[in-house]
């Protein structure tokens, strides 16, 4: 069912209600598998990924499916850092038709690549010599918007396991509300913000990971055809929807970080020692 | 398993010192290529690539097949690239490695996707019978930047390409030789080429076009921008590695669009002089049907 656009210009409402630059509902969720390092819960709309961190641990022996980055020569681990190694699972009920995706399908091993080498370049693997930490992500439902994602709850996961980091990768979907070249000339290319699937199968659209509340590109992914002189549009909605997203996921770690901090004090209290002071 | 040999630690640092002095270790500015030649071959459809001493070799097929039940009125378009031990020690036969699978993802990318080719002109019966499309490329000498090289390569071999001519009578498909019909070229739509830039330094400030392998092997940050000659950008992929600002990378925009440019007109020339050099004794012209009044 193709994308109905001709109502857009008359309310600028997109085919779900919202605004040019509006997420969709958000929802996240930290340490969700108690026998897991970190773990985390992400769903923006439709999309639903959950990510399990394994380590830092000594790294083991290698799968097909798995993309590794950070740690120059792969064997018996990195004398310098640690190596970041990424295993994404779409699950076969993911989408609206059920289709089985293998461990070496290469638009998954590009995912998980660009997922790889984005945290191997913000977390301190200098740490942790000779080791491995493994991000297992599962796609529970996708429906637009699959990479952002990813990054979202692999960020939240290695928050919640402890892992040192220079700051939030944060990831957001932009896109343009035309294809046609000529929509340039007629002032009819406005941005769009967080795509879902059907805008982003039918519109121009790119993802883009930044460094926290930066400005600084970590990751930029375009797969359609898009004019040269509205990247600039699109990539400025981009980033000013990652501050959005860096904000909610702030908020979710640092509720995480209050009610860890609140279940220690109500121990102490216990035990009449002095209470932590909550820099919130 | 096999892996490439690392650059030492004095490697590194010159060429991280000589990049820092504005400075590159065979020569170049930081915005210019390799000399790029690129020879067609005798037969339709073949490619050859040289970029310093990256060479690639692209070869067009077509055949006669199904096409897929969801997509009746399409014809079907691959392109297969297999990275061999002859091109680098660190490639392993028949198992894909990161990079192939990252080259493959690129080139689809770039010209599947962004609809280069022309499928449904492939399509001789719908549902029935198709044009099955195939690009192979080899990598025969692995000296940095084969995505750009690659690109270049299957952009030229399928716009040299010409598959048979074909009739179809009550449902009879009919494929002519090249002795009898003159073959007829494919349908392409826009040419897309890859620019890859290489981000050095601490911050990634430093962007080269054009790595070789030791500056590959050592860079920070890759970043490779397809676009066509008329300014659309068919795909970006920075998958990684250390942030960059944005603004550099808008700016990186401006400066790929003048590498594609380029390119095209590289192209252009070659076919160009590949027909001229087809055209034994100017014998074309006078074979010409289209001829004034």
């Amino acid at each position: 069912m193709p994308l109905d656009t001709s109502t857009y210009s008359l309310a600028l409402l997109r085919v779900d209600g919202r605004r040019w630059n509006e997420l969709r509902r958000c929802h996240a969720q930290v340490r969700t598998q108690a026998a897991a390092d970190g773990s985390s819960f992400w769903e923006m709309g439709n999309t639903k990924v959950m990510c399990v961190l394994t380590g830092p641990s000594e790294p083991g022996p290698k799968r097909a499916g798995t993309v590794t980055a950070g740690g120059g020569t792969t064997g018996a681990g990195n004398e310098t850092a640690a190596e970041v190694v990424v295993n994404i699972v779409v699950a076969g009920f993911s989408s609206v038709d059920r289709r089985r995706r293998g461990r070496t399908d290469k638009r998954t091993l590009e995912l998980s690549a660009t997922v790889a080498r984005t945290l191997a370049a913000v977390l301190h693997t200098h740490l942790y010599p000779r080791s491995a930490i493994t991000f297992s992500l599962h796609v529970l439902s996708h429906d637009g918007s699959l990479l952002a994602a990813l990054l979202n709850a692999a960020t939240l996961a290695a928050v919640d396991a402890g892992i040192p980091m220079t700051d939030y990768v944060v990831a957001c979907s932009a896109g343009s509300t035309s294809s046609d070249a000529a929509a340039d000339t007629t002032d009819g290319a406005d941005p769009l913000l967080d795509l879902n699937l059907q805008e982003e199968q039918e519109l121009p659209s790119l993802t883009v990971a930044t460094l926290g509340a930066t400005d600084r590109v970590a990751a930029l992914v375009c797969e359609s055809r898009v004019p040269v002189q509205r990247l600039e549009g699109m990539l400025a909605v981009a980033a000013d929807g990652c501050k959005q997203v860096r904000a909610i996921v702030d908020r979710v770690v640092r509720e995480a970080g209050l009610k860890m901090a609140k279940e220690a004090n109500s121990g102490a209290d216990a035990g009449n020692v002095s209470s932590m002071e909550i820099d919130v | 398993m096999p892996h490439d040999l690392e650059p030492s630690l004095n490697e590194k640092a010159f060429v991280g010192q000589a990049l820092q002095e504005g400075l590159r270790l065979d020569g170049r500015g930081f915005e210019d290529y390799r000399p790029i030649s690129l020879s067609l071959g005798e037969e339709y459809g073949v490619a050859d690539v040289r970029l310093g001493n990256t060479r690639i070799f692209a070869k067009a097929t077509a055949e006669v097949t199904v096409p897929y039940s969801d997509r009746p009125f399409d014809g079907i378009f691959n392109i297969v690239t297999e990275l061999s031990p002859m091109a680098s020690p660190a490639f392993e036969a028949g198992r894909p490695s990161e990079t192939e699978v990252l080259l493959s993802r690129v080139l689809e990318k770039t010209l599947r996707r962004s609809g280069a080719l022309d499928t449904e002109s492939l399509c001789l019966s719908a549902g029935q019978k198709c044009w099955s499309v195939r690009v192979d490329v080899h990598v025969l000498s692995h000296d940095g930047n084969l995505v750009d090289a690659s690109c270049l390569a299957v952009v030229a071999a399928l716009r040299h390409f010409r598959k048979p001519e074909t009739s179809i009578e009550s449902g009879v498909l009919t494929v002519y030789t090249p002795a009898e019909r003159e073959p007829v070229p494919l349908s392409w739509l826009h040419s897309p080429f890859c620019v890859t830039f290489s981000y050095f330094g601490e911050e990634a400030e430093m962007a080269l076009l054009d790595g070789t392998l030791l500056e590959e092997q050592t860079r920070v940050g890759s970043c490779t921008i397809s676009l066509n000659r008329h300014g659309e950008i068919c795909q970006i992929a920075k998958l990684g590695g250390t942030p960059v600002e944005a603004v550099s990378l808008l700016k990186s925009t401006q400066v790929a669009l003048q590498k594609a440019r380029e390119f095209s007109t590289i192209v252009d020339k070659a076919l160009a002089g590949d027909a001229k050099r087809r055209d034994k004794g100017g014998l074309i012209a006078e074979l010409s049907a289209e001829n004034e009044r």
